[in-house]
């Protein structure tokens, strides 16, 4: 039980840091002023770099959202629904 | 322990410092934690014994010197991977997302919102406390201080009684679930600090601020009686005897 919960908070953190950096260069505008790392965001003209930053912003959110609710409520559910249903045939 | 025929060989040198292998749980012990947060709590400290039983009888040091382990390497690993991952975690965000340095203060020039520094904000919300400070009838309805003299009064009261706990006896309990009660008020007070916290930035609060000025108040009981509630439930999984050892080493008081 411990564990499942330490896997799903492992990748909600580490891919919530991903995320929140990602949207902090490409969807935020300014946090107190325009002076950011990429100026202008999103940028007009998306270089391949950013195109992937961009994509990988998405994929980085919801690998956070599905991978901790799997962990903590999907793979718990599947376990309990297995060991009813051995209690019960047996 | 049970039988006082078969003469023990004394291995404690004298400290009174025992093992925790007769501390183990019988099997019927086992099996009475069977389910629900008392099996979850069971389950924790039983594994963190069995860890320092298992550390115990693999170290080379005789028992009476591994009451605590050798600072290197046991203590020092683990406070340089603490101390790597979060100088590491303070470069990374200072590279990625960094701080922009705004215009220096211009002291000629009042802000329009005046707050402290936030750590401060539980003693300003303290200073907004004047829908408690009493009109009395014998006053012909008049206060008998002013609502920021009662404030600072109020200030004072939370500093005092902050103030006074280390002087109080702590008792033998080393964990909350041991005292559920003082761990309940200790939780009282953490929330407490927190919604006075809120309730000294309602301007900023979305929320009618009579609703939270009530909240500041409810919330922490709610809290309080939640973290007993769970403590109490949690005694029945707890192992009572898990820090006997350290007891003959400081008996309390």
């Amino acid at each position: 039980m411990a564990d499942e919960f330490a896997k799903g908070l492992g990748i909600l953190t580490t891919s919530g840091l991903a995320w929140m950096v990602l949207a902090g260069w490409y969807f935020t505008p300014s946090f107190e002023s325009n002076a950011q790392l990429i100026t202008a965001a999103p940028p007009a003209q998306p270089t391949v770099w950013d195109q992937i930053g961009i994509f990988l912003t998405d994929v980085f959110l919801w690998f956070a959202i599905l991978g901790a609710l799997t962990f903590w409520i999907g793979v718990p559910l599947i376990e309990q629904a297995r060991e009813a249903w051995a209690n019960r045939s047996s | 322990m049970s039988d006082n025929d078969t003469p023990e060989t004394e291995t404690d040198g004298g400290t009174g410092i025992v093992p925790p292998d007769d501390e183990t749980p019988t099997w019927s012990e086992r099996k009475e934690r069977t389910e629900g947060l008392s099996r979850l709590t069971y389950e924790y400290f039983e594994r963190a014994r069995r860890e320092d039983q298992d550390l115990r009888q693999e170290s080379s040091y005789v028992e009476r010197d591994v009451l605590g382990f050798p600072a290197w390497p046991h203590e020092m690993i683990r406070n340089l991977a603490l101390t790597s991952f979060f100088v590491g975690m303070i470069v990374f965000l200072s590279a990625t997302l960094p701080p922009e340095m705004m215009p220096p203060a211009n002291s000629s020039s009042t802000p329009a919102v005046i707050l402290p520094d936030w750590y401060l904000y539980w003693s300003f919300g303290l200073l907004k406390l004047g829908p408690l400070n009493p009109d009395l009838a014998l006053l012909g309805g008049s206060k008998l201080m002013a609502d920021r003299t009662y404030g600072v009064l109020a200030n004072l009261v939370i500093v005092g009684a902050i103030t006074i706990v280390p002087f109080l006896n702590k008792g033998a309990a080393r964990r909350p679930v041991e005292q559920p009660f003082w761990a309940a008020v200790g939780v009282f007070g953490v929330t407490f600090a927190f919604t006075v916290s809120v309730l000294s930035v309602k301007n900023l609060v979305p929320m009618d601020s009579h609703l939270l000025f009530d909240l500041t108040f409810l919330l922490p009981f709610v809290a309080g009686f939640i973290a007993y509630a769970i403590l109490k439930s949690m005694r029945e999984g707890y192992m009572f005897t898990l820090n006997r050892r350290y007891y003959r080493l400081r008996p309390p008081k």
